[in-house]
């Protein structure tokens, strides 16, 4: 430490003004942010787990404990149901991570996937796998043998599971602890009635759809100070402009909605 | 020339305490031959059972005492795994004979001369000789010397020392007893009344005298340890087929003791695999049924299992996790008594390089491995990899197929996003029918906004799943984006509203 000794000097030489040592001690006292990446004050970000995955959204990067997803940790993502627009939150980092040439693992997900959307929102379809672990449980055995598995290997780039309903916190725990060999981001997928009892993973959202094309998002765990108001970010549209610009038009003069039998331009 | 000898002064004992279950290898043991105790293990030792007692001494001193039967076949078969782990080192590698009859032989030669470069010095290749020797689960004793028999002598002896020239070999066999050597062992207590306590007292005898009194044998057996006359050695073979079966003790009725058991049998391929510089692809344990229970005829006599591997591989703890989640799923008839390995399909291959790093190929391999895990649980058909189709009709534009873990990590020209607009990412199968009100379309008892559409898809006259629907993109109460479609197939049947996606 080159910072004592210099400190040493300084109240040598303003002996006369301070007592010694006290000047001593408020001259060497570091931040604590700088003693240890695991230190943090209340109203700054966390750092613990070095840089994050860039989401591809600069808005929640800026609200994201190291800058992104967090790795080698879980991340809870709470959803009222599925198709909020979560894929098209996560496409740009998984996407990353298949351009890196590494593999991107889905657990069970909730419902037939397209492969030509995924292919449209940036995935390499070949990079990709689909584990299904709910169709044939075997007695004894757990459906996040899977996962956990994938996530101790270290060697899949991005995870993302649909984890079962009313899970315990105890597994939650287990996963967390094998998500620590995991260098990349994983997320789990959670109903949003999980959001009142307590979880292990270091970064929790609530995702919501606040329109079309729009995704809010509410903080209710992460590494630093809490965040009151959600975060809305604009996603990739499936509407046209003109669609867009058609259905504001109808909020503000609030006419009845599109009838059935006129056609409209696709734009 | 250079010989190693490889010493396993507790061969028959770790053979039999392979055979057990687990756990109880740490329990005092015995083997037994002729009624009487030919090893003894440390625990059976402490209670006082020493080689040479008699079966019912021993089983006074100790009544748990768990007693085998001597078995030189299985001797050799331990022996052998240990000599086919040395042949990856060097070609030459022999078995020194016992050295009474009815002991079974327990060191292995090796030549190692002309490997030494190859393998950075003869520290570093006894280092990979022992790791290799390792998972086969023995007490080693190594020694080196120019002279194979001196060499074995050295290994037995109570210090073993590597010695590379020929006058150090001199001094070091000086030292040692002479009843190591086979030929003087039945006139042991002969050369002891005499006061020969070393090979150098034996040595310094008139030679004609020590052959009228003690046979030539013995002589010609100094003279090949000290190099003094030729000492020409067969080299084994490796045999072309691996196949190795292991008698089980005690029954074993579950997973966990079959697995236990078969860790020794897989131990034995990995040492075979090396020494024919091969990977293995598929391999067999067969489970043979007590005979007791053939009588049943819903019983087989045996239970085969097949084990695949999409990468070859010769690892012997990747094998036994395959094995494992094998194993947890299959019943088992009856008890088995006795396993049978054999490699079904073999690969040669290059020697892996040991990296430092992990790279690009160490990962994939990991990959791999992580798919065959997943396999072997959950059954192949349930890691899948998506396919794009070409379709019009939703439902049949992507198609779930096994994965093939040998494939992984291939890179395939990805296909260029159709220029349509963006599809939902969750498909409902089936698509979910819609209530109607007042000609709108409802969600959960509310109605939807349409704000996009219609989009027309038909497709499908050719092969009978026609498909006639206008797509529409609506807003659902939440805020959430729907895919719905209206069908135009004429007639009550299936006409209505669907539910068909959601955007994700």
């Amino acid at each position: 430490m080159d910072a004592v000794p210099a400190a040493v000097s300084s109240s040598a030489s303003s002996a006369i003004a301070a007592p010694p040592a006290q000047a001593l001690r408020r001259a060497v006292r570091p931040e604590p942010q700088d003693l240890h990446p695991a230190l943090w004050l209340g109203h700054q970000l966390g750092r613990a787990g070095g840089e994050g995955v860039p989401s591809g959204f600069a808005e929640l990067d800026a609200q994201l404990p190291g800058r992104g997803w967090p790795r080698r940790t879980l991340t809870e993502l709470l959803l009222p149901h599925p198709g909020v627009g979560e894929i098209r939150l996560l496409a740009p980092s998984l996407g990353a991570a298949q351009r890196a040439g590494r593999l991107v693992m889905l657990f069970d997900p909730p419902a037939q996937l397209s492969a030509w959307a995924l292919v449209q929102l940036g995935l390499d379809v070949g990079q990709l796998l689909v584990v299904q672990t709910r169709q044939r449980l075997l007695p004894g055995s757990d459906s996040l043998w899977a996962f956990e598995q994938a996530l101790r290997s270290g060697h899949v780039g991005a995870l993302v599971a649909w984890l079962p309903p009313r899970l315990r916190a105890e597994r939650l725990r287990r996963l967390q602890l094998a998500a620590q060999a995991h260098d990349g981001a994983a997320f789990v997928m959670r109903e949003l009635a999980a959001a009142q009892r307590p979880s292990a993973a270091p970064l929790r959202l609530a995702l919501r759809a606040a329109g079309p094309d729009v995704l809010a998002l509410r903080v209710l765990k992460r590494r630093g100070p809490p965040l009151e108001s959600p975060i809305t970010l604009a996603l990739p549209p499936v509407l046209s402009e003109a669609a867009h610009a058609r259905r504001r038009a109808e909020r503000m003069a609030s006419v009845p909605s599109l009838a059935v039998a006129t056609f409209v331009d696709l734009g | 020339m250079l010989w190693i000898a490889l010493h396993l002064p507790l061969l028959s004992l770790e053979a039999f305490a392979a055979t057990l279950a687990h756990g109880q290898a740490d329990a005092p043991l015995a083997l037994v031959d002729a009624h009487h105790v030919a090893a003894a293990n440390a625990a059976a030792q402490a209670l006082g059972v020493e080689p040479g007692q008699k079966r019912a001494t021993a089983l006074a001193l100790a009544p748990d005492l768990l007693i085998g039967q001597a078995d030189a076949t299985r001797d050799a078969a331990a022996l052998a795994a240990v000599a086919h782990a040395a042949l990856a080192f060097t070609p030459s590698v022999c078995v020194q004979p016992a050295l009474e009859a009815p002991r079974s032989a327990d060191t292995v030669l090796l030549e190692v001369r002309a490997s030494l470069r190859c393998f950075g010095g003869l520290a570093a290749l006894l280092q990979r000789l022992r790791e290799a020797v390792t998972p086969l689960g023995h007490r080693v004793q190594a020694a080196s010397a120019p002279t194979p028999l001196g060499a074995a002598l050295l290994a037995r002896g109570p210090r073993r020392m590597h010695v590379q020239e020929r006058a150090a070999l001199q001094r070091a066999l000086d030292a040692l007893p002479p009843w190591l050597l086979g030929p003087g062992r039945e006139h042991w207590e002969a050369l002891q009344g005499m006061g020969l306590a070393t090979l150098a007292d034996l040595r310094r005898l008139p030679r004609a005298g020590l052959a009228r009194r003690f046979g030539t044998a013995l002589l010609a057996e100094l003279d090949r340890a000290y190099g003094e006359r030729p000492d020409p050695r067969v080299p084994i073979t490796l045999p072309p087929r691996f196949d190795s079966r292991l008698e089980l003790f005690a029954r074993a009725d579950s997973a966990e003791q079959v697995l236990h058991a078969s860790s020794m049998l897989l131990a034995r391929l990995a040492s075979w695999l090396a020494a024919q510089h091969a990977f293995v692809r598929g391999f067999r344990l067969a489970m043979l049924h007590e005979p007791r229970w053939r009588h049943d005829a819903q019983v087989p006599p045996q239970t085969v299992l097949e084990v695949a591997l999409a990468e070859p591989s010769r690892d012997p703890a990747h094998l036994q996790v395959l094995l494992r989640e094998r194993l947890v799923q299959l019943r088992l008839p009856a008890p088995t008594l006795e396993l049978r390995l054999s490699a079904t399909e073999i690969v040669p291959g290059e020697a892996p390089s040991g990296e430092l790093f992990p790279s690009a190929a160490s990962e994939r391999e990991g990959l791999v491995r992580l798919v065959e895990r997943l396999q072997a649980r959950l059954g192949a058909g349930q890691v899948q990899t998506l396919q794009p189709v070409h379709d019009h009709r939703p439902e049949r534009a992507s198609r779930l197929e096994p994965a093939q873990p040998a494939r992984l990590g291939q890179r395939r020209s990805a296909p260029d996003a159709p220029a349509v607009p963006l599809r939902p990412v969750w498909l409902l199968a089936p698509p979910e029918p819609l209530a109607v009100r007042g000609g709108q379309p409802l969600l959960d008892g509310r109605a939807l906004q349409l704000l996009s559409g219609p989009e027309r898809i038909e497709a499908g006259w050719w092969d009978h799943e026609l498909a006639e629907r206008d797509y529409f993109i609506a807003e659902d109460a939440g805020g959430a984006l729907v895919w719905l479609y209206r069908s135009r197939l004429p007639g009550g049947e299936g006409s209505g509203w669907y539910l068909h996606g959601r955007f994700a």
